[in-house]
């Protein structure tokens, strides 16, 4: 365990040394004192309007933080060739991947507690405060979605060097997110074998979507109840657990050509 | 005397798109013993780093085994009492040299107050000043960054070191320090194992020597028994390889 947790302090050590957490912290300030200072058609400050923005913000920000974050862990040790004296030590590759993803992970989701935290401080100033059980249940279910995304942008780091990685992994989790759910609804059009790979594409592929509580804290739905609240978080760790099996399966016997890191 | 390195029939071969499977190491088998400094050498393409990567289980043999201390070198326990400085030495650049001691230190377990003593050491050891290890390595020169590898394979006080290329970086005087260091750990009973081209530095430090040639161990041995007298390493090297 200690390996592990040594290496994911590496990786809180990399995110609070680099600038990027620092540069988004100040976008989403600037973004929330600008929504604060606006006075859209003459009603004021309108705290939906803000919570809205602001959210999507966070989304679009904790994204871009965890999969920069992640895609860069593995090529990057083998580029500068730490990778060797690392592998040199008493740890396995299994405690590698666990611990570089524990990092990307746990780092990550301290960045977006600290969004949320500005961003329900703002709507609170603005006398629209978050119901605070949906706040609590929106912020674990994205820290879910957070796990989901490290995975995805270790895995795909394993075979590609960290920019291919990036993209591939932008792309696919924004079809994740976007274009996936939109699936049902070109059931009714289709017969036959599209039909059925259609529906295979869309049980196959991660939900992202059920993780986003955006709408429910914008609109104080309420909170959500406890067992599909579960459920969900269920299937964020088993999908979370199926794509660092799958990294280890195509990392645990990488060859690393001195000629391919030089 | 028991065996630090039991290489045994050791062969490994790529697969190849454009033909046959290029064999980079073929058949090869030595012994290094405690305490011994033994020379691994060969020209380039030789297939000295392949033996290396081997021995510190990143690579799987075709044939033939390789044991560290009796320990599979496959199985991460092998790996508890080495020490390794690779070729092009790199650490992690957003952190201090300090740091970067202790995140090395805490990956073999080792405890915080046993680390607090042991990075002094090292310090002193491998003559990287304090000062400097409180900057970001990010900061530091191609030798500060060599000593701070160094200093990092040296903070779980290994049985044996393997040494890739150690004087690479390093000017005249670092060269000697670690020529200094390397006789200082043999005194101490250590076992060092360690790749060079640097014929002048391996006749100055090591006991025994192999020779490594388009895969094949083409000489072993104490040094004084294999070189004929009056001829120098570099010779003998050069007559050997092209033989």
């Amino acid at each position: 365990m200690i390996p592990t947790l040594t290496l994911a302090r590496v990786v809180w050590l990399e995110l609070l040394r680099r600038k990027d957490f620092y540069v988004l912290l100040c976008l989403l300030a600037a973004l929330c004192a600008g929504l604060l200072s606006l006075d859209i058609f003459g009603l004021g400050g309108v705290v939906t309007f803000i919570k809205d923005l602001g959210l999507l913000a966070i989304w679009i920000l904790v994204w871009i933080l965890t999969l920069n974050l992640s895609v860069r862990q593995l090529p990057r040790e083998e580029s500068q060739g730490t990778i060797f004296p690392l592998l040199a030590k008493p740890i396995s590759r299994l405690e590698l991947i666990v611990g570089k993803w524990l990092g990307c992970w746990s780092a990550t989701g301290f960045a977006a507690f600290c969004f949320y935290a500005l961003l329900a401080g703002v709507a609170a100033l603005q006398g629209g405060p978050f119901a605070p059980l949906v706040l609590a249940q929106a912020f674990l279910l994205h820290l879910t979605a957070i796990a989901i995304l490290a995975a995805l942008g270790i895995l795909l780091s394993t075979r590609l060097n960290s920019d291919a990685a990036a993209t591939l992994a932008y792309l696919a989790s924004g079809a994740c997110l976007l274009v996936i759910p939109q699936i049902p609804v070109a059931f009714e059009t289709l017969v036959g074998p599209r039909r059925d790979l259609l529906l295979a594409l869309y049980f196959a592929t991660p939900h992202l979507e059920l993780f986003d509580l955006r709408r429910r804290l914008v609109h104080d739905w309420g909170a959500m109840p406890i067992q599909p609240f579960l459920e969900i978080l269920i299937y964020g760790a088993l999908i979370t657990i199926i794509l660092l099996t799958l990294t280890w399966l195509a990392y645990r016997r990488k060859r690393f050509v001195r000629g391919d890191i030089l | 005397m028991s065996n630090a390195i039991e290489i045994d029939h050791l062969s490994v071969s790529f697969p190849s798109r454009s033909g046959p499977d290029v064999v980079a190491l073929d058949d090869i088998s030595f012994n290094v013993e405690t305490g011994q400094v033994f020379g691994f050498l060969g020209p380039n393409g030789a297939g000295k780093t392949t033996a290396l990567h081997i021995l510190l289980g990143f690579l799987s043999a075709s044939a033939g085994t390789a044991r560290i201390f009796g320990c599979d070198v496959r199985a991460s326990i092998a790996r508890e009492r080495i020490g390794f400085l690779p070729e092009h030495p790199d650490a992690y650049r957003f952190l201090t040299g300090r740091e970067s001691l202790l995140i090395a230190g805490r990956l073999f377990r080792l405890s915080r107050s046993v680390l607090a003593e042991r990075i002094e050491k090292v310090l002193a050891l491998t003559g990287l000043p304090v000062d400097i290890a409180r900057r970001p390595i990010a900061t530091y020169s191609r030798g500060q960054r060599q000593r701070i590898c160094l200093a990092q394979a040296l903070i779980n006080e290994p049985d044996l070191l393997i040494l890739d290329e150690p004087t690479g970086g390093l000017d005249p005087l670092g060269r000697r320090e670690v020529r200094v260091l390397i006789q200082n750990l043999k005194a101490a009973g250590k076992t060092v194992f360690f790749s060079s081209h640097e014929l002048s530095e391996v006749e100055l430090v090591c006991d025994h020597i192999a020779l490594l040639a388009r895969g094949r161990i083409v000489a072993q041995g104490a040094v004084h028994d294999l070189i004929p007298a009056g001829e120098r390493l570099e010779q003998f090297f050069l007559r050997m390889v092209q033989s």
